[in-house]
C-alpha cells in the first residue's frame, strides 16, 4: 500500500520568541494509507483544528513536514498552496460552507472552474458525482431551499468532484440531526470502501468516529493512542471508543 | 464598564472607523465649502453683478440638492457604522447588558462620531474653501479682493444641519439595535437571502423600464414642443425607469450570462455573477439614486463649463474688437501692448441742427471713403429660434437710406451714436464747415488671452473721448458697456459664476455619491468575509479573489455611471435653447469626472480587500 499522507515531527508554536509562547502541537507523526478512513479524536483545545489547518496548508507548521502524495506541502509557495488545496484535497466543513447565492450545481462546480476545466466536462463531472450522492433532483436549487442533510451532501459532492487525493472532514456531522448524520457517515464509508477515497476526519463525536477504520487520539498536542477497527462491527468499535475515551 | 468595552471595541476597529470618519469629515467639509461660497454675499457680489438674484436662486437650489444627497450619504454611512457595531452590541446584550444602557451607548457613539467629524470637517472646509476659491477666482478672472474661507453663518448652518442629521441617525440606530433580537444581531450575516425571482414579472419590468427611459429621453429633446412639461415628464419617467432598469434589466442580463456555461464555469465567474445578482436585488434603490445623482453632477459640470461658450456668442455680436475715438499719448502707449491684425478708419464731420430739445447731430461721411473702406458690422437674426449673427458690409448706397440698418450701424461706430448719417461727395464734404474727426477700428489677435490689455485700451479710448465735458454736453456718448470688451466682461462674469457653481456642485455631488456607494459596498464586506474565506480554503488563489472583487465592485460602480452618462447625453438636449452647443468640448468634464470616480472605485476596492481578504497569505 502507498501512503497518501505522511506527517513527520510536526510542531506548532504560537506567540513570538520573546513573548509568552503556547505550543499547540508538540511533535506529531502518523501516516494515512491510500484508501484508508482515519478518524482523529480529541477534546476541545487538544490541537485537532490546528493540525487540520496545517494538513490543508491553511496554516504553516513551526517545524516538521507534511507529505501529500509524496510532495512536501510545507515547502509550497502561496499560489502553489492554493492550487494544492484546489487539486489535492476535498473539504467538508461542519457548517457546510456553501455559497448561498449560487445554485447547488454551481457550488459543486467551483473547484473545477478554478482549475480551468472545460464547461462540458465540468457539467459531466458534476452530474456524475451528484448521481453518486443522490442529489440530482436538487442540483438547480439554492442551498437555502434544501435541508441540512442535503446541504452536507452537496458539500461532499463539491469536496469530491475534482477527485482529490484525500478528503478532509472537519466535524462533518456537527450540524446535522442524527438521521442525516448517519446517512452522511454511511455515504462516506461507502465511498471509502467502493471508490477507495482516502478520508481523514476530525471529530469529537464517538458515533461518527466509529465509521473510521482507525482512530488517532490527540491530547495536549500529541498523539496519545491509536485504535483499529479491524474486523469489528461499528457497534463494537463504538464501545471500544467509549471505553478509550473513559480512560482519559 | 460598558463604556470602557465600547471604547476598546472602537479601538480594535480603528481602521474601519477611520474610513467612516474620513467619509463623514469629507461630507461636512464639502457642505461647509458650498455653504460659504453659496451664501457669502461678498463672493456673489464680486462674481455676479447682474444676475445676482437669479444666481442666488440657483445656488439655493444647489444647497437643497446638496442637502438631499448629504442625507442619503449619512444614511449609508450610518448603516456602515451599524453593521460594524451590531455584533459587539449583540454580545454585550447576550452577556446581560440592559437595553436602555445599550441604547444610550449607541446613541452617544453616533453623536460623538458625528460631532467630531463635523467639527474636523468644518476645519478642513475652511482651508479647502480658501484654496479652491482662490484658485477659481484667479482662473475665472473675477474681481474679488477680500475673500476668506472663514464665514460664521456657514459654520453655524453646517453645524446645525449635521447635528440634526446625526441626532436622527442616533435615534434610528438606537431603535434598530434595541428592537432587534439579540440572536439576529449576532447572526445577521447568516440570514438567508431571497434567491428566486418571478421571471415573467421581471421581464415586464425590464421592458417597462426601457420604455419609461426612452420616454424621458424623448421628453428632454422635445423641449420645444413640451416646454416646461419636458422637465416634469423627464423627471418622473427617468426616475422610475432607472429604478425598474436596476431592479430587472441588469438582473436579466446577469441571468443570461449565468445560462452561458462556457462563461459561467470559468475561474470565479459563477461566484462573481452570483454575488452581483444577489447584490443587485439589494442595491436597486441605491444604484438608481446614484445614477440620477451621477447624471445631475456630471450634467452640472458639463453645463457649467459650457456656459463659457456664452462669451463666444457675446463676441459675435460686435465686429470690431476695439474702437479708438481719439488718439492721445496714453492710448498710443497702451496700443503697443496689443497685437493688431487690421486697422480700419473713418473720417467724418458733425453738424448740430435744430434747437432746444429737438437739437441733434448730423454726421457727414463721403461716399468715396465708404465704398473704399468697406466697413463691417454684425447683422442680428434668428436661426431655429436661436440668436445668430452674420457679417455685413456698410455701403454708401445702404447708408443713404436714413432708416436702414447700415445707417444706424455706422453711427454707432462713432461717438455720435444717435446721429443721422448723411453720405455726401468729397466735394460737398470739404465744403462743410466743421472739424474732421477720425475714428479707428481695430481687429486684434488673441482677444481672449490678451483681454486685460485690450480692455484697458478700450477704456482709455473711451476716457479720452469722455474726459472732455464740453463734448459730452454736445450729445457725444460712448459707453464702455457697448464695446466688445464691455460685453465680453459682462457675459464672462455671469458665465464664470455659473461655471464655478456647476463645477463646484458637480464635484460635491460626485464626492458624496461615490462615497455613498463606497459605504454601501463596505457595509456588506463583513458579511462577505466567510464567502471569500471559503473560496480561499477550497483553493482559489488570492489574485483570483482580487480579480473577482475588482469586477464585482467594478460592475456596481459602472452600471450607474453608464446610465448616468446616457442621462446626461440626452439631458443636454434640454440646454440647447440656452447654450449654443451643449455638446461642445464635452470630453473635458467627462474626463475630469470619470477620473475622480475611478479613484473612488480604486479606494473602495482596496478597502474592501482589506476587510474580506484579511490574513489570506
Amino acid at each position: 500500500m502507498t501512503e497518501v499522507l505522511k506527517v513527520e515531527a510536526l510542531t506548532k508554536t504560537y506567540g513570538k520568541k520573546n513573548e509568552k509562547q503556547y505550543q499547540a502541537l508538540k511533535g506529531i507523526d502518523f501516516t494515512v494509507e491510500q484508501g484508508e478512513f482515519v478518524g482523529i479524536m480529541g477534546a476541545s483545545g487538544s490541537g485537532k483544528t490546528t493540525l487540520l489547518n496545517i494538513l490543508s496548508t491553511l496554516d504553516k507548521p513551526t517545524t516538521g513536514n507534511v507529505f501529500v502524495n509524496h510532495q512536501d506541502i510545507t515547502q509550497l509557495k502561496k499560489n502553489q498552496m492554493a492550487d494544492f488545496r484546489g487539486k489535492e484535497i476535498g473539504f467538508i466543513f461542519q457548517d457546510f460552507n456553501l455559497l448561498e447565492n449560487l445554485t447547488n450545481r454551481e457550488n459543486i462546480a467551483l473547484p473545477l472552474s478554478l482549475q480551468n476545466v472545460k464547461a462540458r466536462e465540468i457539467n459531466d463531472k458534476v452530474e456524475a458525482i451528484a448521481d453518486r450522492l443522490g442529489i440530482m433532483q436538487i442540483l438547480d436549487k439554492y442551498p437555502a431551499e434544501i435541508s441540512g442533510g442535503q446541504k452536507q451532501r452537496v458539500a461532499s459532492a463539491r469536496a469530491l468532484v475534482h477527485n482529490p487525493a484525500i478528503l478532509y472532514g472537519d466535524e462533518p456531522t456537527g450540524a446535522l440531526d442524527s438521521k442525516s448524520a448517519t446517512e452522511l457517515l454511511e455515504t462516506m464509508a461507502e465511498l471509502n470502501k467502493n471508490d477507495k477515497v482516502s478520508i481523514l476526519m476530525v471529530t469529537h463525536d464517538p458515533y461518527s468516529a466509529s465509521y473510521a477504520q482507525r482512530i488517532l487520539f490527540i491530547k495536549d498536542g500529541k498523539i496519545g493512542k491509536e485504535i483499529r477497527k479491524g474486523t469489528k462491527t461499528s457497534e463494537e468499535f463504538y464501545q471500544d471508543i467509549i471505553t478509550e475515551l473513559g480512560r482519559r | 464598564m460598558l463604556w470602557k468595552l465600547s471604547f476598546t471595541g472602537l479601538k480594535s476597529r480603528f481602521k474601519d472607523y477611520a474610513v467612516l470618519f474620513s467619509g463623514l469629515t469629507l461630507a461636512s467639509a464639502i457642505f461647509y465649502m458650498f455653504m460659504t461660497i453659496a451664501i457669502n454675499p461678498q463672493f456673489l457680489k464680486g462674481s455676479l453683478t447682474i444676475a445676482f438674484s437669479i444666481t442666488q436662486f440657483v445656488f439655493g437650489f444647489g444647497i437643497a440638492l446638496l442637502g438631499i444627497i448629504t442625507l442619503v450619504y449619512i444614511t449609508y454611512a450610518n448603516s456602515f457604522l451599524l453593521s460594524m457595531r451590531k455584533k459587539d452590541y449583540g454580545t454585550y446584550m447576550m452577556l446581560g447588558a440592559r437595553n436602555s444602557k445599550i441604547g444610550k451607548l449607541i446613541f452617544a457613539e453616533t453623536i460623538v462620531v458625528g460631532l467630531l467629524s463635523t467639527l474636523l470637517g468644518i476645519g478642513i472646509g475652511i482651508g479647502l474653501t480658501q484654496v479652491v476659491s482662490k484658485m477659481l477666482i484667479s482662473q475665472l478672472g473675477l474681481h474679488i479682493n477680500k475673500f476668506f474661507g472663514f464665514y460664521m453663518p456657514a459654520i453655524l448652518w453646517t453645524l446645525i444641519f449635521f447635528i440634526v442629521l446625526f441626532v436622527l441617525a442616533a435615534f434610528w440606530n438606537r431603535h434598530k439595535l434595541v428592537k432587534t433580537n439579540v440572536i439576529n444581531l449576532l447572526h445577521e450575516d447568516q440570514k438567508p437571502v431571497k434567491v428566486r425571482q418571478h421571471k415573467i414579472w421581471k421581464f415586464i419590468e425590464a421592458i417597462l423600464g426601457l420604455c419609461l427611459l426612452a420616454t424621458g429621453y424623448w421628453a428632454m429633446s422635445a423641449y420645444q414642443t413640451l416646454m416646461t412639461n419636458s422637465i416634469t415628464i423627464g423627471f418622473f419617467t427617468i426616475v422610475i425607469g432607472s429604478y425598474l432598469i436596476f431592479d430587472s434589466f441588469f438582473t436579466s442580463v446577469i441571468n443570461l450570462l449565468r445560462k452561458n456555461r462556457n462563461f459561467k464555469y470559468r475561474k470565479l465567474h459563477s461566484f462573481t455573477l452570483g454575488q452581483l445578482k444577489f447584490r443587485l436585488g439589494d442595491y436597486n434603490r441605491i444604484l438608481s439614486i446614484i445614477s440620477l445623482l451621477f447624471a445631475l453632477a456630471l450634467g452640472a459640470i458639463t453645463v457649467g463649463l459650457n456656459f463659457n461658450s456664452m462669451t463666444d456668442t457675446s463676441m459675435e455680436a460686435t465686429y470690431y474688437d476695439v474702437v479708438l475715438y481719439k488718439n492721445n499719448a496714453k492710448v498710443q502707449k497702451q496700443l503697443k501692448k496689443v497685437s493688431v491684425r487690421k486697422t480700419d478708419s473713418l473720417n467724418y464731420k458733425t453738424v448740430l441742427v435744430g434747437k432746444g430739445k429737438k437739437q441733434s447731430h448730423i454726421l457727414y461721411v463721403t461716399d468715396q471713403e465708404l465704398n473704399k473702406k468697406k466697413l463691417k458690422y454684425q447683422h442680428f437674426y434668428q436661426k431655429d429660434g436661436q440668436q445668430a449673427w452674420s457679417t455685413k458690409t456698410i455701403t454708401a448706397k445702404g447708408v443713404k437710406d436714413n432708416h436702414s440698418e447700415e445707417n444706424y450701424q455706422l453711427a454707432s461706430l462713432t461717438p455720435y451714436q444717435n446721429a443721422l448719417v448723411k453720405v455726401v461727395s468729397k466735394k460737398e464734404f470739404n465744403k462743410i464747415n466743421a472739424q474732421i474727426n477720425h475714428v479707428e477700428f481695430l481687429l486684434v489677435n488673441n482677444f481672449r488671452s490678451n483681454f486685460n490689455n485690450i480692455e484697458k485700451l478700450q477704456k482709455l479710448a473711451v476716457k479720452s473721448m469722455m474726459s472732455n465735458v464740453e463734448e459730452s454736453s454736445q450729445g457725444v456718448y460712448v459707453d464702455l458697456n457697448n464695446s466688445k470688451s464691455g460685453q465680453y466682461r459682462l457675459v464672462s462674469s455671469v458665465a464664470s459664476g455659473f461655471e464655478f457653481m456647476g463645477f463646484f456642485l458637480g464635484l460635491a455631488f460626485l464626492a458624496m455619491l461615490a462615497s455613498t456607494l463606497m459605504f454601501k459596498v463596505l457595509s456588506g464586506a463583513n458579511s462577505d468575509k466567510p464567502r471569500y474565506n471559503m473560496l480561499w480554503k477550497i483553493g482559489a488563489q488570492k489574485n483570483l479573489l482580487k480579480a473577482s472583487i475588482r469586477s464585482e465592485i467594478g460592475v456596481l460602480f459602472a452600471l450607474p455611471a453608464v446610465l448616468g452618462v446616457i442621462d446626461v447625453l440626452f439631458g443636454l438636449q434640454f440646454f440647447k435653447s440656452l447654450l449654443k452647443d451643449p455638446y461642445d468640448k464635452i470630453w473635458i468634464p467627462f474626463t475630469i469626472f470619470l477620473v475622480l470616480y475611478l479613484i473612488y472605485y480604486l479606494v473602495t476596492v482596496k478597502l474592501y480587500e482589506g476587510i474580506v481578504l484579511k490574513n489570506k497569505d
